[in-house]
């Protein structure tokens, strides 16, 4: 029996506030960067099978930014950003000050300026949830892939040692109403580091 | 004649936009390096007036190439600029000898702010 299959509805409630303060400050600092209203939905949390988390975010084929960070400390996970293509492009377009349809394709500093963005947005995410769990978080440098989402992630969740076919995952998806940005977080925490994180909540597992 | 910096972050865009600030503002860019190592040897090198300095980069990480500037010379003015502003990461800077601490995403004023404090 794996830690996570011991979570309660209260734990799943507990994850899911993580996830929202975590999006929230996210959200936030991408609207600050772009000078946009940036909403967000409200976060899912839960153990799913992998094809479940891929449905999440999109179809297995659509090619996606991914961004993706292992997170040391007492709390250990992984934090995937996933933006989908046309929302890609048009991040690139909007941070580097060029019209919009500019991009048409990924070069190097299109690369590099979603990298940072995942990095910064991943940073408010943890700063956030470091806040409210009183616990440290240290990203390493960001892995970048640009490809199809099933493949994406589970070259990702394979890489990450989760041998099980099932990870908890929470997720949110941010949007923008003046800009048409769609793209989602997901928060995967390692089961070495899951009672930690619902202890520094006053939370037990099992 | 402007203060010359060293820009210091993995990423090109990044460096991109603080070497544009900079560049507005009066100020000269001395280089630009995309990992701790390479900023400890060109600080070597340049002996900039102030660096500007990323955490979270291959190679070396900010906070450790804060440590090994600050034994080549003391007097090094550090100013940290980084997505991850946990208080701890905060304090572990300032301890290696950081003078100021700018979180992800900054506004211009921010960074030239910190600039004017740390070369006052």
């Amino acid at each position: 029996m794996e830690p996570w299959d011991k979570l309660n509805a209260l734990h799943l409630d507990a994850l899911k506030e993580i996830g929202n303060i975590g999006a929230g400050n996210a959200a936030t600092a991408l609207a600050s960067m772009l000078g946009s209203r940036i909403q967000m939905t409200v976060p899912r949390a839960g153990v799913l099978p992998l094809q479940e988390i891929t449905a999440l975010a999109g179809n297995e084929e659509d090619p996606v930014a991914c961004v993706e960070f292992t997170v040391n400390g007492p709390a250990p996970s992984k934090i995937f950003f996933l933006l989908d293509e046309p929302s890609a492009y048009l991040l690139i377009d909007l941070l580097l000050g060029k019209p919009q349809g500019t991009t048409r394709v990924l070069d190097e500093m299109g690369s590099s300026v979603l990298t940072e963005l995942g990095n910064i947005l991943t940073g408010s995410f943890l700063n956030a949830f470091a806040e409210f769990c009183r616990l440290e978080f240290k990203p390493t440098v960001p892995a970048f892939a640009f490809d199809m989402l099933g493949a994406v992630l589970s070259s990702a969740f394979l890489e990450g040692g989760y041998f099980s076919d099932r990870a908890l995952v929470i997720e949110t998806r941010f949007y923008s109403e003046s800009v048409t940005i769609s793209g989602h977080f997901f928060l995967v925490p390692e089961n070495a580091g899951l009672e930690k994180i619902l202890q520094s909540l006053g939370l037990q597992l099992g | 004649m402007g203060k010359k910096v060293l820009v210091v972050d993995d990423a090109a865009f990044m460096r991109m936009m603080i070497k544009d600030i900079l560049l507005k503002n009066g100020y000269e860019i001395a280089g630009e390096a995309e990992n701790g190592k390479k900023a400890v040897a060109m600080y070597q090198e340049l002996r900039p007036d102030v660096v500007t300095m990323d955490i979270t980069m291959p190679e070396m990480d900010g906070i450790a190439a804060v440590k090994a500037i600050k034994q080549i010379d003391p007097n090094a003015r550090i100013i940290m600029c980084s997505a991850m502003g946990q208080q701890l990461m905060v304090m572990e800077a300032i301890q290696a000898g950081a003078r100021d601490f700018i979180v992800k995403p900054f506004q211009q004023d921010r960074v030239l702010q910190a600039l004017e404090k740390v070369l006052a």
